[in-house]
């Protein structure tokens, strides 16, 4: 029993609207900074969702992408007063150029050479912008990164940036949406089904990879624009290995290929270590476990508890009815 | 006949793996109108020939023609695009798709619209979209594969999954189609259907390669045979001429064949 498409969409617009309405009833500003990582998050995923969910190709450099976002947007209007606006369009060009430059050498490499090399880019990054102290601020950071309005309204509390960012979202989905259902997307799930036919068929594989490649550097690229502006402050020890590997385990737990199964898992991980403060030293090892558990019994993500709900109710109802 | 024109050359083509040889100066023409079939003991150099004619494993040594124009050097995708569909010795099929989007992809290459003008107007896509769907169900109908459009295709009979190879490999519009052993792992009954829509896609005007163990379907189909035996071509001709050869006779269809084939031509007469 597979989720239907329609039944999806309306799940994930209940999960937009459920999103809007949290703000009404939690005032705490710790909660509503979660709130617009988890959706920051959620926007990155729907990127890595293109070139790992859908055409099958792991990419362990999402914290290269997403730092290089960051770093554009903040440096182009912190040091040279351009307007915030502007200058995230500036980080999903860089999302954009980065997608061609570093996809066309990486993915010319399968499998686990594809993700050494993008984990080999993630960490150059890093370790440039932690040794570029003139620029970067190095470890140190850089901060007074500064807030936005549209128009004369200011983003100037967590609330009103959650609300602009939840629209950005919004916005993100609906092209996610599109796309995977157009002949780019059928080309996508059709690289990962069966590499060794596209050819055949006239389609240039290496096209189609960057294509989904270049798709999520831009989306990766923007949330990090959009993170550098919501934080104020951004450092280098931020966009570490275990970064990416949260963003690989957020498309994991939520279900891999999945838009939907992208926002569950971007609640359920970013609110995880959350909710096991409590374990104070055990926190680390119970969330480990707990990825592993839904890796081994879930493969396919949160998403496909739903399937296996509906499916049981349905097998139940129908025993119970009867011949119906 | 003879002066037909060529649509696939094959000129002096030598793979090497390593040290070994699995195809040696290789050379033969398929000509426009003509059904050519390439046959021989397992292990003759067949499928590497296949795969150096679309790119897949391209060749040693040698040249490839197509309609005149060398395609030796060309990318896989490039020479599907110049008009060479293929099918495959083990079905490559996208087994989590269903059948209509199986072709759907099939026709993709010719496809137009960019990403870009997609997102900004969905409206000249979903126009696309929907001439490639007819196009695919017209070309289900000729299968005899529409009822099962909307169907996995991993939930699909082996013969019906050779069919939507077919039909997906018809959608990108091929001037010569390449099939590795088309009749292999099919029952008599779909092996009989099969040879029908081939021989039907034939007469509207595509040309066809085909590798084949089944002396049968060879025979019933073909106008053309070349003979490998250990990398080298060791015969060609028709039909005919091909069962009367003596080295094809020793090297690949043996005495019985012989035998058998005087018995049906004695019980014809």
């Amino acid at each position: 029993m597979k989720i239907s498409a329609k039944n999806q969409y309306l799940w994930i617009g209940a999960l937009f609207i459920a999103f809007a309405a949290v703000p009404v009833f939690i005032h705490n500003n710790y909660y509503i900074t979660i709130l617009n990582q988890m959706v920051i998050n959620m926007i990155v995923v729907f990127g890595l969702n293109f070139i790992t969910g859908l055409t099958g190709q792991m990419n362990l450099g999402t914290a290269g992408i997403y730092a290089i976002g960051a770093y554009t947007s903040a440096l182009l209007s912190r040091n040279l007063g351009i307007s915030p606006w502007l200058t995230m369009m500036a980080a999903i060009f860089a999302g954009f150029l980065l997608g061609r430059g570093l996809g066309y050498p990486s993915l010319k490499m399968k499998g686990v050479y594809l993700s050494l090399t993008t984990l080999a880019f993630s960490e150059i990054v890093r370790i440039f912008a932690t040794n570029l102290i003139d620029i970067t601020g190095g470890t140190q950071g850089l901060n007074n990164i500064p807030r936005f309005g549209i128009g004369p309204f200011m983003l100037d509390s967590n609330v009103k940036y959650f609300y602009f960012i939840l629209l950005i979202a919004v916005i993100m989905c609906v092209l996610s949406i599109r796309i995977v259902h157009s002949k780019w997307g059928r080309e996508f799930r059709a690289v990962k089904d069966n590499p060794d036919a596209i050819e055949s068929l006239g389609l240039d594989i290496k096209k189609i990879k960057i294509r989904a490649f270049t798709l999520a550097a831009m989306y990766g690229a923007f949330g990090g624009a959009l993170y550098a502006h919501f934080n104020g402050y951004i450092t280098s020890l931020s966009f570490t290995t275990d970064l990416s590997i949260n963003y690989v385990i957020i498309l994991m737990v939520g279900g891999i290929g999945n838009i939907l199964g992208n926002m569950i898992g971007s609640i359920v991980v970013t609110l995880l270590p959350e909710l096991l403060r409590f374990l104070g030293d055990y926190y680390q090892i119970t969330y480990c476990t707990l990825v592993l558990i839904s890796a081994l019994f879930l493969p396919n993500g949160l998403v496909s508890l739903y399937g296996k709900i509906t499916g049981l109710m349905k097998s139940k109802s129908t025993s119970e009815g009867g011949e119906s | 006949m003879e002066h037909t024109e060529v649509v696939l050359e094959v000129r002096n083509l030598v793979k090497r793996f390593e040290g070994l040889v699995a195809v040696d100066q290789l050379n033969f023409k398929v000509r426009k109108g003509r059904i050519h079939a390439l046959i021989g003991p397992n292990g003759a150099g067949k499928t590497t020939t296949v795969n150096m004619i679309t790119g897949d494993n391209p060749q040693t040594e040698g040249d490839v023609l197509f309609y005149g124009k060398s395609i030796s050097k060309l990318p896989v995708y490039a020479r599907a695009n110049l008009g060479i569909g293929r099918t495959f010795q083990n079905i490559k099929l996208f087994s989590t798709m269903t059948v209509l989007e199986n072709l759907l992809i099939g026709g993709q290459s010719k496809t137009t619209k960019s990403l870009l003008k997609y997102l900004a107007n969905p409206r000249i896509a979903q126009k696309e979209e929907q001439q490639l769907k007819e196009k695919a169900e017209g070309i289900l109908n000729f299968i005899g594969m529409y009822q099962y459009k909307d169907e996995l295709v991993s939930n699909l009979a082996y013969g019906r999954q050779k069919m939507t190879e077919l039909g997906r490999t018809l959608m990108g519009d091929p001037r010569l189609i390449l099939l590795d052993e088309p009749a292999a792992g099919l029952n008599p009954s779909e092996r009989k259907e099969f040879i029908d829509i081939i021989q039907k896609v034939f007469d509207q005007g595509v040309d066809m390669f085909l590798i084949e163990h089944n002396m049968d379907v060879v025979m019933n189909l073909s106008h053309d045979i070349t003979v490998l035996n250990f990398g080298c071509k060791i015969a060609e001709g028709a039909p005919k001429e091909i069962l009367e050869n003596e080295e094809v006779i020793s090297a690949y269809l043996g005495e019985g064949y012989r035998k058998q084939m005087k018995k049906e031509a004695e019980q014809n007469a």
